[in-house]
């Protein structure tokens, strides 16, 4: 077999695998990727909402969904690969010829195939529930999502690598996570922060993702128009898998 | 030498100002079963992981199938080409017993042959069990499955038996006489003298991160266990009489007294002592209560060689193997 088909062969065996071994026969993995931010999504629309509910859940569904693209790569990878190498899956697998690029690619693929998931249980739940309208073109939607795991995949994997030991991988997380939620435009406008602190907290990752992400998805913007920022998220994507490349340690 | 399955030459590995590994040298033929024999902590397990390129050595060499571990081109080589059963290895808790084999199948882009491969370590009940509600000894066996099944040329198992029950333990010793028969170089790691006596063509035995003795069992035996012992008791005798009443009794060897019985530590040959003790009993018409025969085994060996005993070490400590 050419390689590359034998690659993309294993990729999907290897996507396949993460998928059933690690969310679709893990209660708790599915019930904080899917029960839990629908939960967030009927509490802070209620509690958060300045205007109407239907206005504060258009600004939620894209907010939530951005907030599980950060935490499924500073958690789901992230800590999910400090985990594998003290547990001694990793050194297990680098004793097999499965290409370390399979290795990732199914990782980032698992994520994103479970992202899909999520974006699609709470604009379902937000469309019924609170009439949320998704206008944006799938196919763009589809892409800046793509990205958007990509980039936090990648800093998320900078975390397995240079965090060596599981509790302080879980502990960098969620310092990262929490907050960013909050900081980033995701669940709470960054408007209502102060003078020039919004400005700065585009300056973020985080920030110009779900924003770019919210404006594709929900007002219909073009992907042409976050042009700047997607070059931005790329950037870091790609410094984050040069880090990873660089200190990443099987053993 | 070129001809060597593995070679290591010089082999130091330091954690700040422990040494773990100390100097170690030795090369392997191919086709033998090479066993690292010595307490937990002495090393062993650093020393095949070097061999495998887990751990980087801090200075020396190792050479395995010609290949450098540690020089990523040949690592990439070398696992196509060596089978590995590590102390803990831990896999996907919530994969089926199935999927591991026949994903690992696909790693090595070979047909699946999950079911004969689970038979051979016993594992055809366990197919569609979780990994993770598997025994450790059933763990270890899968370890060894994964090990064998791409028919790598040389294999390394790390402390392989630990937390195996009887079952397993036949299992693998099936395994490595099979192995053994298809010309396979196995290093394996032990703390158990039978498995080192019973099971490997040559055994180094490891103290404190250095090499303190090499060679076939048998040889180390004859080398270092020292007499065999005759345990011997009849009515009425003595050995002080017995060695005035009969001097061809003198040269057999040392006697002593032992709690109920007198020990013979046997000079020469001995079948011709037992020969003269049961003659000696029969001319005089004593009784025989005891007459045992001890020869010496690898471990009057080991503990000649380190002055430690092995036979208090704690039974499956494969740490986390059996978690």
């Amino acid at each position: 077999m050419l390689p590359i088909l034998r690659g993309l062969r294993l990729l999907f065996v290897q996507t396949r695998a993460d998928f059933v071994w690690y969310f679709w026969r893990d209660g708790e993995m599915i019930f904080w990727s899917l029960a839990f931010p629908v939960f967030f999504l009927f509490v802070f629309s209620f509690a958060l909402g300045s205007g109407s509910t239907r206005q504060t859940s258009t600004f939620l569904v894209p907010g939530l969904i951005g907030a599980q693209v950060f935490s499924s790569g500073f958690w789901g990878v992230g800590a999910m690969l400090s985990t594998f190498r003290e547990k001694k899956v990793l050194r297990r697998i680098y004793l097999t010829p499965l290409p370390a690029w399979v290795f990732f690619a199914a990782l980032v693929l698992y994520r994103m195939t479970l992202l899909a998931a999520q974006a699609a249980l709470l604009a379902t739940i937000g469309a019924l529930c609170f009439h949320v309208r998704v206008i944006g073109n799938p196919l763009e939607i589809a892409a800046i999502l793509a990205l958007g795991a990509a980039t936090f995949v990648s800093l998320g994997a900078v975390i397995g690598a240079v965090v060596r030991s599981t509790e302080s991988a879980n502990n960098v997380a969620s310092v990262l996570t929490v907050p960013l939620a909050f900081v980033s435009d995701a669940y709470i406008p960054i408007d209502r922060f102060p003078g020039k602190v919004p400005d700065l907290l585009r300056l973020l990752p985080s920030t110009e993702f779900v924003d770019a992400f919210r404006g594709i998805a929900m007002d219909g913007q073009s992907l042409a128009h976050y042009a700047g920022w997607i070059g931005l998220l790329a950037l870091w994507a790609v410094a984050g898998t040069a880090v990873t490349a660089r200190y990443f340690r099987w053993v | 030498m070129n001809d060597s399955a593995i070679s290591v030459r010089r082999l130091v590995k330091a954690y700040g100002d422990l040494r773990a590994v100390d100097d170690i040298s030795f090369e392997v033929a191919p086709g033998t079963i090479f066993g690292l024999l010595g307490r937990n902590g002495a090393g062993k397990t650093t020393t095949l992981e070097t061999c495998i390129g887990l751990t980087k050595p801090t200075s020396g060499s190792v050479r395995v199938d010609g290949l450098d571990p540690t020089r990523r081109p040949d690592f990439e080589q070398l696992r196509r080409r060596v089978g590995v059963q590590l102390q803990a290895t831990s896999l996907p808790e919530k994969a089926l017993v199935r999927e591991i084999l026949s994903i690992f199948f696909e790693y090595y882009g070979l047909a699946p042959h999950v079911a004969e491969l689970a038979a051979r370590v016993g594992l055809e009940e366990k197919l569609d069990r979780f990994v993770g509600k598997l025994s450790g000894g059933e763990q270890q066996r899968l370890a060894l499955a994964l090990a064998l099944l791409h028919d790598p040329a040389i294999l390394f198992l790390d402390e392989p038996t630990a937390g195996m029950d009887a079952f397993g333990r036949r299992i693998l010793w099936g395994e490595i006489d099979r192995l053994r028969e298809a010309g396979k170089t196995v290093v394996l790691t032990t703390h158990y003298i039978e498995e080192a006596e019973r099971l490997c063509d040559e055994v180094c035995i490891v103290q404190a991160g250095r090499i303190v003795a090499r060679d076939t069992p048998a040889a180390l035996v004859a080398a270092y266990g020292g007499a065999a012992t005759i345990a011997f008791s009849a009515r009425g005798f003595t050995a002080d009489e017995a060695l005035a009443a009969d001097p061809t009794l003198a040269p057999l060897g040392r006697w002593a007294k032992v709690s109920e019985h007198w020990s013979l530590a046997v000079a020469g040959e001995p079948g011709a002592a037992l020969g003269a003790i049961v003659a000696y009993a029969n001319a005089r018409g004593v009784s025989i209560d005891k007459l045992d025969l001890r020869r010496p085994d690898l471990e009057d060996a080991f503990i000649a060689i380190t002055g430690e005993s092995l036979a208090d070490e704690t039974v499956g400590d494969g740490s986390g193997a059996a978690a």
